[in-house]
């Protein structure tokens, strides 16, 4: 158990400083995903299941998917795809793919384990979740969705363009 | 939920649904006029919604909020001076080039986040509230985001403020794994019971403290203020100097009071030095500047370290004195604020010191009221800060902290020095200042000046017969 969780935070530190090393934004995302799954898999030892699934789902499901599709909405064009193939090299993907392998075997060895002798992991299912988000600590998730609104608000406010009307004898802007 | 706990959090629900409804107004368009009465009027409601006072809470809220004497008087003061700020918002965003509706909606969040940080007795809301805050002001900050500035000033907070919030998770962390417990009359009980606190709790203990005091921006910490206060706009700035300090000073006040802070030596030693740093440093760096966003910047750091010295004393005086304190600089920052904010024109806040030259001589009641207002930051008699440094100064000295008095005093008199040069250039013949062209809204403009001249009279009032605020103050208090 130590072991395991020794080389998944190791692994989870290693893809974190190769995140803040790379040039280019892309591959530096494949390594963000791999430290996400090594964080999903600490988790995991650490008798978390259901935190350890949002982490994934969450983070390296959701959120990374919306940096992915930002990126390839920025890099339209015909040349890109040239460009792609040719950053597509083996150097750039090998690292993240072994690294998502140790954690892979990992996985598996630590599933194939807890059933046969189903001791690590208790507790901590959905149902205490949600019982204890929407039980005693209501009023929080309710902050909780204000703080969203202040990041909505926030966001159209500053990512808002101004509309430029034209006209033969002035122009002006509007919001 | 009970019908008492619905009382209890009601100034929160208040401005929550006043922000929804303000989205909901925006949607049907209607106009800055009455989005800003709406604003005003739901400040208004819950400040008055204040007044009956929760006699109990229930068994779940009583884990995360505490709703004691202390926090009542800050969240009366927040709300009062989102009020102010309200007031003061509308000549300033009207005549900007941005959209300001949606500045009233931050404006109201915020306030909210504050008022979470104020009543949390507990790890979550105080970092949801933090967050709230914080989210909010990365916005506010950055409103007028084609100036320069503002764009610097609201990602230099971004990241600063993330990065505090970092340190703050991981202490949380700390002292949870600890003491299996983030309520903070748990965690005291629990260390009650060790005696000794572990190391862990100490270096979590000590990462809460540093974002805390990035928040409060104390001196080693205090990196990002001048130039957040000079990118954001007005009343923007007079919101951080004055809601976001006060929250997190009462979630300090809180959270150190509850699990006896002053009884690690340690923690005392490095609270000490912070003041003492802040006090200096802060006064010192004001002096030079030709920028009065920047020099209020500088003040305020100083005027923190005093408020820590406060809270160090830890008696009953100190909060006396602290909850004195915080009224007395809330109106006089507001005071001076304002003045800055009435002086602005469309395409320049009146921020440079130049822009003051000879102001008497062209409108004496801003004169006036500024000098009153700088009168009052630096401690003189007859002002309300000079009845605020008093009571501070004798709550240390009872709890005979003989050191932080004598760096009061002495950071005082350095102070004394830029707030007199601005108040002589005010005075000084000259013609350098903004001309402003004509009055837009004169409704509103007298409105912000009547305000003005409210707040300037509370500061000579309430420093000349300090008693009435000083037995308010007691009342509350128990």
């Amino acid at each position: 158990m130590n072991l395991l969780f020794s080389i998944s935070s190791v692994i989870a530190i290693v893809s974190t400083l190769m995140v803040i090393t790379r040039k280019h934004p892309v591959h530096a995302l494949l390594y963000l995903i791999v430290s996400f799954l090594a964080i999903a898999v600490v988790i995991y030892q650490l008798g978390a299941p259901f935190i350890a699934i949002l982490e994934l789902i969450i983070y390296a499901g959701a959120i990374m998917v919306l940096f992915i599709f930002t990126m390839m909405l920025l890099n339209l064009g015909k040349e890109t795809i040239d460009q792609e193939r040719k950053w597509l090299q083996p150097q750039t993907w090998t690292g993240p793919v072994l690294l998502s392998l140790i954690l892979l075997v990992e996985l598996i060895y630590l599933l194939s384990k807890s059933s046969s002798q189903e001791h690590a992991i208790t507790g901590m299912d959905t149902k205490i979740v949600a019982q204890t988000l929407f039980g005693p600590y209501l009023i929080l998730v309710e902050l909780a969705a204000l703080l969203l609104t202040a990041g909505i608000v926030g966001a159209a406010h500053i990512g808002q363009h101004k509309r430029r009307v034209s006209h033969r004898f002035l122009e002006e802007y509007n919001e | 939920m009970t019908v008492s706990d619905l009382n209890a959090l009601m100034p929160l629900t208040i401005i929550a649904v006043a922000s929804v409804v303000i989205m909901l107004l925006i949607a049907f368009k209607l106009n800055h006029k009455i989005i800003q009465a709406i604003c005003a009027l739901s400040f208004i409601v819950s400040l008055v919604s204040l007044s009956n006072r929760p006699s109990y809470l229930s068994n779940s809220l009583h884990q995360l909020f505490i709703i004691d004497g202390f926090s009542i008087f800050v969240l009366a003061l927040i709300l009062f001076s989102g009020l102010v700020i309200n007031v003061f918002s509308y000549i300033y965003f009207e005549e900007k080039e941005e959209n300001p509706k949606e500045y009233y909606i931050l404006l109201l969040l915020c306030t909210l986040g504050a008022e979470v940080l104020v009543i949390s007795n507990h790890f979550f809301p105080l970092f949801i509230g933090l967050e709230i805050l914080s989210i909010g002001l990365y916005v506010l900050i950055a409103y007028l985001r084609t100036r320069n500035f503002a764009i610097e000033a609201g990602i230099k907070y971004l990241m600063l403020a993330a990065f505090s919030s970092a340190f703050l998770l991981f202490g949380m962390a700390l002292i949870y794994t600890d003491t299996g417990t983030m309520q903070f009359n748990l965690i005291a009980d629990h260390l009650n019971k060790l005696g000794m606190p572990s190391i862990i709790f100490l270096v979590g203990f000590g990462l809460m403290l540093i974002a805390i005091g990035f928040k409060l921006a104390l001196v080693p910490f205090h990196m990002w203020t001048a130039d957040v206060y000079q990118g954001a706009p007005l009343p923007v700035t007079a919101f951080i100097a004055t809601v976001s300090k006060a929250a997190m000073f009462t979630v300090l006040i809180h959270f150190f009071n509850t699990i006896g802070s002053n009884r690690f030596q340690i923690s005392t030693l490095i609270i000490t030095l912070i003041a003492i740093a802040s006090m200096l440093i802060g006064n010192l760096l004001a002096l030079n500047q030709q920028n009065l966003k920047r020099l209020l910047a500088y003040s305020s750091i100083a005027h923190l370290g005093y408020l820590l010295f406060a809270f160090l004393s830890s008696n009953k005086l100190g909060i006396e004195a602290v909850s004195f304190y915080l009224f007395a600089y809330f109106i006089t920052t507001l005071g001076a604020f304002g003045v800055v904010t009435i002086l602005s024109s469309k395409e320049q806040d009146a921020d440079h010191i130049d822009n003051y030259r000879g102001l008497f001589w062209h409108s004496p009641i801003a004169a006036i009221v500024m000098t009153i207002a700088l009168l009052s930051l630096a401690g003189i008699p007859l002002t309300a800060g000079f009845i605020g440094k008093f009571y501070i100064l004798s709550a240390g000295i009872d709890a005979h902290l003989w050191m932080l008095a004598i760096v009061l005093v002495l950071s005082s008199v350095i102070g004394l020095f830029y707030y007199l040069r601005i108040i002589t250039t005010m005075f000084s013949k000259g013609d350098k200042h903004i001309i402003k062209e004509n009055l837009l809204h004169p409704a509103y403009y007298i409105l912000s000046a009547s305000t003005l001249l409210f707040l300037t009279i509370c500061m000579i009032w309430f420093g000349i017969y300090p008693i009435q605020i000083i037995l308010f103050i007691r009342s509350v208090l128990n």
